[in-house]
């Protein structure tokens, strides 16, 4: 979305019309689900967040700094919002979420594509539950960089610390979920 | 930086390509001569793009939760507009009654049941309040 279109947006939900709110929540909802599935670990609970999320927002735009973009402020409110849930509900990170097909629509139609699917299944169950293994707050680092693509700016100003830090809980992070696929068995170098 | 150690820090940063040009290249440098910091890239590198094709399940993204965030973000308007309404109708209900015809008793007998609901209704709102703040399974979810 375009910023200026985004700011005008967002000036006119201010004056309280939720119907100019819908452009905003279908522009960041698909990176809002990724982040809150790679969060929650399981679609319930990431679209519980993620619908929460949505209305603080758009009650806290008064709040919102329309100089800047929407999507690091808001993604900062579903990462406290994801954060709470855990905590609230005394719930875990509960790995629902790999099915039979991808979000992102790639599917594989060429020969032996039912063992290839089969395998690369295998794969990213395991990795699930190595991110499964984490701390929160190794887990919402590696889901902001390596799910959201993010850069170090971004994740700093969303997880409110410095780009340093957000260099070394990588490290940790990626550390971490390197031990806990080895526990799994999976073959690194 | 080819004659120090590559910190975690900058080993990172080198990865995810937040570094400028010229400390990209002292890494590279660095990692011509050293096993160790070749073999930790091979091994992130492999990380990186195995979590780069992570999928979820295609059914989470079906429907988008913009239908009960509209809902939600109504919903005051609505509750605003229902309790202006009643309290519209209900004082126009007490004037129309009491400018009424209708003998004193019959107003004092009707005045009084009304009054009497509302109490009734106002004291088991309170008794329920109370209860769900002490209540130990307030935040058990079905």
């Amino acid at each position: 979305m375009q910023p200026e279109v985004e700011r005008e947006l967002v000036r006119k939900c201010r004056a309280g019309d939720t119907k100019f709110y819908e452009p905003i929540v279908r522009a960041y909802e698909p990176q809002g689900l990724r982040l809150a599935l790679g969060m929650m670990g399981n679609s319930d609970d990431a679209r519980d967040a993620l619908q929460e999320a949505f209305v603080k927002a758009f009650q806290s735009l008064g709040r919102f700094d329309t100089t800047k973009a929407f999507g690091p402020w808001f993604f900062q409110i579903l990462r406290n919002q994801c954060r709470d849930l855990l905590r609230r509900r005394k719930s875990r990170f509960q790995v629902e979420v790999v099915g039979d097909g991808l979000l992102d629509g790639r599917r594989d139609t060429g020969p032996r594509s039912a063992e290839r699917s089969r395998s690369r299944g295998e794969a990213q169950r395991l990795l699930w539950r190595g991110l499964e293994t984490l701390q929160p707050e190794q887990r919402e680092v590696i889901v902001l960089k390596e799910l959201q693509g993010l850069r170090y700016q971004e994740i700093a100003s969303i997880l409110e610390i410095p780009e340093g830090t957000v260099a070394s809980r990588l490290y940790h992070a990626r550390r971490a979920l390197k031990d806990a696929l080895d526990a799994l068995g999976a073959t690194y170098p | 930086m080819s004659d120090r150690e590559v910190t975690h820090e900058t080993l990172m940063r080198y990865l995810d390509g937040e570094l400028p040009p010229e400390e990209r290249r002292a890494v590279e440098a660095r990692a011509e001569h050293s096993t160790e910091l070749r073999r930790e890239l091979t091994l992130y590198r492999a990380l990186h793009e195995d979590l780069a094709g992570l999928s979820f399940d295609r059914r989470t993204a079906r429907e988008s939760v913009w239908g009960q965030v509209n809902r939600r973000l109504a919903r005051p308007i609505g509750w605003l507009l229902l309790a202006a309404g009643t309290v519209a109708w209900l004082v126009y209900a007490v004037y129309t009654f009491v400018s009424s015809e209708a003998p004193p008793w019959e107003k004092l007998g009707t005045g009084a049941v009304v009054i009497g609901i509302l109490i009734l209704l106002a004291s088991v709102i309170y008794e329920r309040y109370r209860e769900i703040l002490t209540d130990p399974y307030r935040h058990v979810e079905r």
